[in-house]
């Protein structure tokens, strides 16, 4: 049998080589390179043609590219239009094949995406050198067959999947490096470290920095550690009297930072910058976006559920189980049904212009490829219209995940209060109703002016006969019993209609109005259709699901509540794999199921990954898969996360992606170390805290000894030689202007709060579908502008400027890792808006009430603002300044602040392309107590709030290191 | 160069240069030593040479938001008058409940004439824009995915209808960069109101902030906080920077490893001058008497739209790269003879003179105009208390037009069926459009990728093709 099939391929290398010595006269091959070159072809070559040029160049026998087909050596070999041959057998560098796939003149194929790799560049040009062979078909088929063990071993892998809609993606190979998240975890690499006293971390960091024969930078001075834990930890800055006590504390500093861990972990605000942290994941925001961008009137409960999860330290493996299966671990638990609403958070309408089902299929698509890159690191939508590109995802199993979903169902469910959730300002439920009552006035008055009369104004206007019009009216006023008959408009139009009178006699439905009536119907019509989705925040109920069969649902234009017979009405969605994702076209049905990749490289058992058809329970199981602690994929996941929020930068680059394009891990035996000490200690993130901060690692300065060996050595900052500095967040940064102000109200939790905007943005009128969105009012108490930004109304149509000129990110994406960069906005934000001076006059005014004066108080200010005394200089520096503006102010008046009740819309009406204006009433405005202005300080405290406003802006309030 | 120094200059003129993108007429270079202008000479918005040769250089969008009526603008449609008022029922889980139910047939309240040497179809509303027409290029093979106002604007603007991604003026500004360093180079001209989807539509997404499109504002401070609060003087206002660079640069001498703060430290000072430059390029006293009147500026209903046609210019001469310019809503549901009526008055005028004025000062050949909505407008209409004649969202067929370099001007490409349901003549998706545009403008889509999420990202989503027809 060997000896046929060698003698056959023998044969054919001749055949084939004979064939090119008779085209192209090139001298016949050595064997060997011929034989590795029709492996070659057969193994790897012809797969790559076939998925990156046949499309063009061949399976469309209509549609050439460039008259160029591909599909046989002859073709190749008579090249396209341009008439030369595309390969010169032996020739690589003449071949223009070769050049145009290293994009050298032609560029091929044309799509970045699908530029071949330098190893399939490598693959041709051997296969071109080697005299370019087409084996048949019989006998690439004993090629693949003979060099399975062979090629699999050294250039890739094939992973068993659930398998391609083409065979060819079935059989591909992975490099290996690819496949490191689906591995079980490694964690023998840690014997070396069992006879070391040194941190875990520290011994896997050290071994790195020694390799690359580094000094690792010394530990940070304590003012430095303890600036940086805290804004870890809480996302706010020490106070002066915390950074004393901590750099006085005699113990070495690792016990004493423990002690200031201990502290912070136990703090309420560590829930709430953890969680802020999950929620940029999760893409949480106040209302749905798209056209209408309702308010989600109860998002508020599932953020403050994050941040207990948090507090209490919820086992991450729970805290996984509740977000994707919360109502269905127990439908009685309002914690839970709450936890469910993660299920919901990307935006998502239903409105009438829509087809239903394409929206249906949005929620599908939405959740399952959140939950691929929550929770697996996984971009799993690459795989909705074919098997992924990269990484072993074929589409089978992304329509197996969202079978998981088809009996998800969203809903407004009906949950009780907590006596831990915070219940206050509930009250601000007056002012909504203030403008329920405006809206329904505004509809009873534009009703008024429908009518008879206006009526007979359009006949007489337009020059026609009313005779009809007229009959029908005296017709229903005889009948009517009364003595003066009122007889309403509606009620002759509809007559005429249901009689056929030609249209053109019959006045239009809004006879009477004028164009800014129009305009104002609608506002008020849907006014008060946005108010009920607002009405619902003080409600007990739950942003969540439910599981059962999909309703029939036209338009969503209110809170949907629970259909009656959840399990008995509505449709039982059958999955199927989607030709093109597109839900008209159906093909293969599938049956729930997981990512088969993560099964069949890991360790995890079939039972693990069985997902049960009933229309109850797939979602638990599924949270069960992704929590077992044989899954490699979740922990390492979320220990990634857990690190870059410490260290600004991940161990593997892209939190939301562990496939081929998503970068390496830098330390790959310490992330799954982690990983497996994150299960060993059941799960707590605190307990990650814990471990990662008391290592050297966390410790080390920002400033490096040798900066030049250090650059050259690590040019891209992986080595953790030194800490590496961040620019505070958005939220970050505001929040400890409030902080260092005196200003930040620190109660945990509620409802969302309106802090002041940008008034120009705050009032900024904005189309939502047929109407404005409401304007942007700011709660009227400043206790309650003043809470936490965390806790700030987050609309995906209208976003605070100052928190997103500093990055905040759109929540329309799962945003793995904030951004920092440095644009001008952030100046006029920071420097010039009237907010940042409110937070420098309240900061003077905390300062010169504590009755300090002189160097005394700028040595407050840089205490509150740097935690830092101010070095002489800086003092006289800045008591020359205050001294300077005072002098200033004394020159200057400032008007107390007028602040509007109302607000003039200005647009162009629908109906009648006219523009027309509305007056929008800002209700809350009638109880609004403002800041302490600079209208109500003297010219000495405003001279003092330059120099907090020069603090709040310098580099050193801005960056942690 | 050791990684260390070339890593440093990078970071710096990177700040430095997406400063620039959004700051005043400051010569950037005049702030730097030599050797570091030298090297600030590649920043995220120096003008770079496209992929293609190309004629067009800057781009106006004129952006019809609510979607245009192709059929009473400009892809008349006779056949609808013999059907007008005839009623039918469409049923289908195929269709929203926007389609469905009982519709029935409306004709264009608008006669139609041909125009120009090229005949071109337009309704005779368009008194101005008439005359322009051999300057055009109106294409009708155009279709869309979306039906909602937010994700078409989203996919007509960005390529991707769920939101979250580059607007075209981002790919184009990251393309090709932008004549003028001081301004940014993706200006948007929104009406007083932002359109569905808000900022979004003019969003960086996954590009670099230096990308975003500006919005000038049409009422109140052009940029946000632009100015310091009243009474606050720029020598007030320059003791305070003074203050700020003593503290900030002690501070950096104790951080000499961050290269962030000395962009930071820029960042004030630049924006400090840019508050003295924006307002200049703002002013249209500039402008003399017959240019404001030509765009019909200081009278109704031409004024606020003839503004931001005028503005347009005005930055495009400056040396931004591309504007956008919004006016709406065309979203006639009711009424359409009075709201396209209206509507039509206001813009016609506008963007006829903006076609002339560039025609006559030489940049048409150099700019490329584009003018859509999101989507077109059905040819039938729901019940919607029987008479009130109006139409709904099409996203299958709809009428952009182009001017301006490199179009195929006088020509009227494609064609959609008898009734203007659907696009049936060289019928492309709109990220066919897309190539087509940054083709247009010597970009090729497959080569102007960003690597983001695990792939390389273009315009066009998945790649597309050019519609050559459109081409001259």
């Amino acid at each position: 049998m060997t000896l046929h099939r060698s003698v056959r391929a023998r044969l054919q290398s001749v055949i084939v080589a004979g064939t090119l010595l008779s085209l192209c006269a090139v001298p016949v091959f050595a064997e060997d390179a011929s034989i590795r070159a029709e492996k070659l072809f057969a193994n790897r070559v012809l797969g790559m043609f076939k998925t990156k040029c046949f499309v063009c160049h061949g399976e469309d026998a209509e549609d050439l590219r460039g008259e160029f087909n591909m599909l046989s050596l002859d073709g190749l070999l008579k090249g396209g239009e341009s008439k030369t041959p595309s390969i010169v057998p032996g020739k690589p560098e003449e071949s223009p094949l070769y050049l145009a796939v290293q994009w050298r003149d032609l560029e091929m194929p044309p799509k970045e995406n699908d530029r071949l790799t330098e190893e399939q560049i490598r693959y041709l040009k051997e296969w071109i050198l080697g005299g370019a062979p087409w084996p048949n078909e019989a006998r690439r088929t004993e090629l693949v067959q003979d060099a399975e063990n062979e090629w699999n071993v050294t250039n890739g892998v094939t992973v068993q999947t659930s398998g391609g809609l083409i065979d060819e993606w079935t059989q591909r190979q992975y490099e290996p490096e690819h496949l490191w998240a689906y591995r079980p975890l490694r964690i023998d690499a840690t014997e070396g470290w069992a006879n070391e006293s040194s941190h875990p971390i520290d011994w896997f960091i050290n071994r790195r920095i020694a390799e690359l024969e580094l000094d690792a930078a010394p530990a940070a001075d304590r003012r430095t550690l303890i600036r940086r834990a805290t804004f870890d930890l809480i996302g706010l800055p020490p106070t002066p009297e915390e950074v004393t006590r901590f750099v006085d504390d005699p113990l070495p500093d690792d016990r004493a930072l423990t002690k200031v861990v201990e502290r912070l972990l136990a703090s309420p605000h560590y829930g709430e910058q953890w969680a802020r942290h999950w929620l940029d994941v999760v893409r949480y925001a106040d209302s749905s976006g798209y056209a209408n961008d309702y308010e989600r009137g109860n998002a508020w409960r599932y953020r403050d559920y994050v941040v207990r999860a948090f507090n209490e330290d919820k086992p991450y493996d729970q805290f996984v189980r509740e977000q994707i299966a919360g109502d269905e671990i127990a439908e009685s638990n309002e914690e839970l049904l709450i936890a469910a609403g993660f299920l919901r958070m990307g935006p998502w309408e239903l409105t009438a212009m829509e087809v239903p089902k394409v929206a249906r299929q949005r929620f599908l698509d939405d959740v399952t490829d959140a939950v691929g890159q929550v929770f697996l690191g996984h971009m799993l939508q690459c795989a909705r219209c074919h098997d992924h590109k990269f990484d072993p995802v074929p589409t089978r199993d992304y329509y197996s995940m969202q079978a998981i979903f088809a009996t998800t169902q969203l809903a407004e469910r009906k949950a009780e209060f907590l006596p831990k959730e915070n219940r206050d300002g509930f009250e601000e439920r007056q002012y909504l109703q203030e403008r329920q009552a405006f809206y329904e006035k505004a509809l009873r008055d534009l009703n008024k002016k429908r009518s008879v009369e206006a009526a007979h104004a359009w006949f007489k206007e337009k020059g026609l006969d009313p005779t009809k019009f007229n009959v029908a009216l005296g017709e229903l006023k005889e009948k009517s019993e009364d003595t003066q008959p009122k007889v309403s408009f509606d009620q002759v139009r509809k007559l005429l209609q249901k009689r056929g009178t030609h249209p053109d006699l019959i006045p239009p439905r809004h006879v009477g109005f004028e164009a800014r009536d129009f305009g104002m119907e609608r506002i008020a019509r849907k006014g008060i259709e946005r108010l009920k989705w607002r009405l619902q925040r003080y409600q007990p109920i739950a942003f969540s699901v439910y599981s059962g069969r999909t309703p029939k649902l036209k338009s969503v234009n209110a809170p949907l509540p629970i259909p009656e017979e959840p399990m008995k009405t509505g449709e039982l969605e059958e999955t199927c794999i989607l030709a093109g994702g597109d839900p008209f076209s159906p093909t293969t049905p599938v049956t729930p199921g997981v990512l088969s990749a993560a099964n069949t490289l890991s360790d995890v058992s079939a039972d693990d990954a069985s997902i049960p058809t009933g229309i109850v329970g797939r979602r638990l199981a599924l949270a069960e898969w992704i929590v077992s602690e044989r899954n490699p994929l979740t922990s390492r996941v979320m220990v990634n996360r857990i690190w870059q929020w410490h260290f600004n930068q991940a161990l593997a680059g892209n939190p939301n992606n562990f496939g081929t394009t998503g970068k390496k891990p830098s330390h790959p035996e310490l992330l799954d170390w982690l990983a497996w000490t994150f299960m060993k200690e059941g799960w707590s993130v605190k307990s990650m805290h814990r471990l990662i901060m008391s290592s050297e690692t966390y410790r080390r300065a920002s400033q490096h000894p040798q900066p030049k060996t250090l650059a050259l050595q690590d040019p891209n900052g992986i080595s953790y030689a030194r800490f590496r500095p961040r620019r505070l967040e958005a939220e970050e940064l505001r929040d400890a202007m409030l902080s260092v102000s005196g200003e930040l109200n620190p109660a945990v939790g509620g409802i969302p709060v309106r802090p002041e905007m940008n008034m120009e943005a705050a009032l900024q009128p904005r189309q939502v579908m047929g109407t404005f969105a409401e304007a942007w009012q700011p709660s009227p108490l400043p206790r309650q502008r003043h809470r936490r930004s965390l806790y700030a109304l987050r609309l995906r149509g209208l976003r605070d400027p100052f928190l997103q000129v500093f990055n905040a990110p759109a929540p329309d994406l799962s945003c793995e890792a904030r951004e920092a960069s440095n644009v001008t906005p952030q100046v006029f934000a920071l420097f010039n808006s009237e907010i940042s001076f409110d937070r420098a006059i309240a900061m003077a005014n905390r300062v010169l009430k504590e009755k300090s004066s002189g160097e005394r108080t700028i040595d407050r200010l840089f205490r509150l603002a740097f935690g830092r005394v101010p070095k002489p200089d800086e003092t006289e520096a800045c008591l020359a300044h205050w001294d300077r503006m005072t002098t200033r102010h004394r020159g200057l008046t400032f008007a107390p602040p007028a602040y509007p009740r109302e607000v003039v819309r200005e647009a162009v009406e629908e109906n009648t392309g006219e523009r027309f204006t509305f007056v929008e009433p800002l209700e809350m405005y009638a109880d609004f107590v403002p800041d302490l202005k600079a209208s109500d300080v003297g010219p000495e405290l405003r001279g003092l709030a330059e120099v907090c406003l020069v603090l709040l802006n310098s580099n050193e309030f801005a960056y942690v290191y | 160069m050791p990684p260390l120094t070339s890593k440093r200059r990078n970071s710096r003129r990177e700040f430095l240069y997406g400063l620039g993108a959004t700051l005043g007429s400051v010569a950037l270079t005049a702030l730097l030593p030599a050797d570091r202008a030298q090297a600030a000479s590649v920043g995220p918005l120096t003008p770079k040479k496209g992929h293609l040769p190309s004629k067009a250089k800057n781009c106006i969008f004129l952006m019809m938001e609510g979607g245009p009526s192709h059929i009473d603008t400009f892809d008349p449609k006779p056949k609808l008058a013999e059907l007008h008022l005839q009623e039918f029922t469409r049923t289908g889980e195929m269709k929203s409940a926007m389609e469905s139910g009982k519709r029935y047939y409306v004709e264009s309240p608008f006669k139609f004439r041909k125009a120009g040497k090229s005949g071109a179809d337009i309704a005779e509303n368009w008194h101005h824009l008439a005359h322009c027409v051999d300057d055009i290029c109106f294409y009708r093979g155009c279709q869309v995915d979306s039906v909602n106002h937010p994700t078409a604007m989203y996919q007509m603007n960005t390529g991707n209808r769920f939101g979250g991604g580059p607007a075209m003026g981002s790919w184009v500004t990251y393309g090709l960069g932008s004549p003028n360093q001081n301004l940014p180079g993706f200006i948007v001209l929104p009406e007083v109101s932002y359109p569905q989807g808000g900022a979004a539509n003019w969003g960086n997404g996954f590009l670099p902030a230096y990308y975003q499109g500006t919005p000038l504002r049409p009422k109140g401070s052009p940029i946000l906080d632009l100015e310091p609060m009243p009474g606050v003087t720029r020598a007030h206002q320059r003791e305070n920077l003074d203050l700020l660079a003593s503290l900030n640069k002690a501070h950096a001498s104790e951080h000499p490893q961050h290269d962030d703060l000395a962009a930071r430290m820029e960042a004030y000072e630049l924006a400090f001058r840019m508050q003295m430059q924006v307002p200049g390029i703002l002013d249209m006293n500039q402008e003399d008497a017959r240019t404001l009147d030509l765009y019909g500026i200081d009278r109704e209903p031409t004024d606020g739209f003839g503004r931001r046609c005028l503005l347009a210019r005005r930055l495009v001469e400056a040396g931004v790269r591309f504007v956008q310019v919004y006016a709406g809503t065309w979203d006639s549901h009711d009424y359409i003879e009075r709201a396209h009526g209206n509507l039509v008055r206001s813009v016609d005028q506008p963007i006829a003179a903006l076609l002339t004025d560039l025609k006559r000062r030489g940049l048409l050949e150099s700019t490329l105009v584009i003018w859509c909505g999101e989507f077109g407008r059905s040819p039938d209409n729901g019940i919607r208390g029987g008479t009130a004649f109006g139409r709904d969202h099409n996203p299958h067929a709809m009428t952009i037009w182009m001017a301006g370099g490199g179009v195929n001007a006088g020509h009227t490409i494609g064609a959609t069926d008898e009734t203007g349901a659907e696009a049936v003549e060289c019928v492309h998706h709109v990220r066919d459009l897309h190539v087509t545009l940054l083709h247009l403008l010597g970009l090729d889509d497959n080569k102007l990728t960003y690597f983001h999420g695990g792939r390389f990202k273009q315009l066009s989503q998945f790649g597309g093709e050019v519609i050559s027809e459109l081409i001259a």
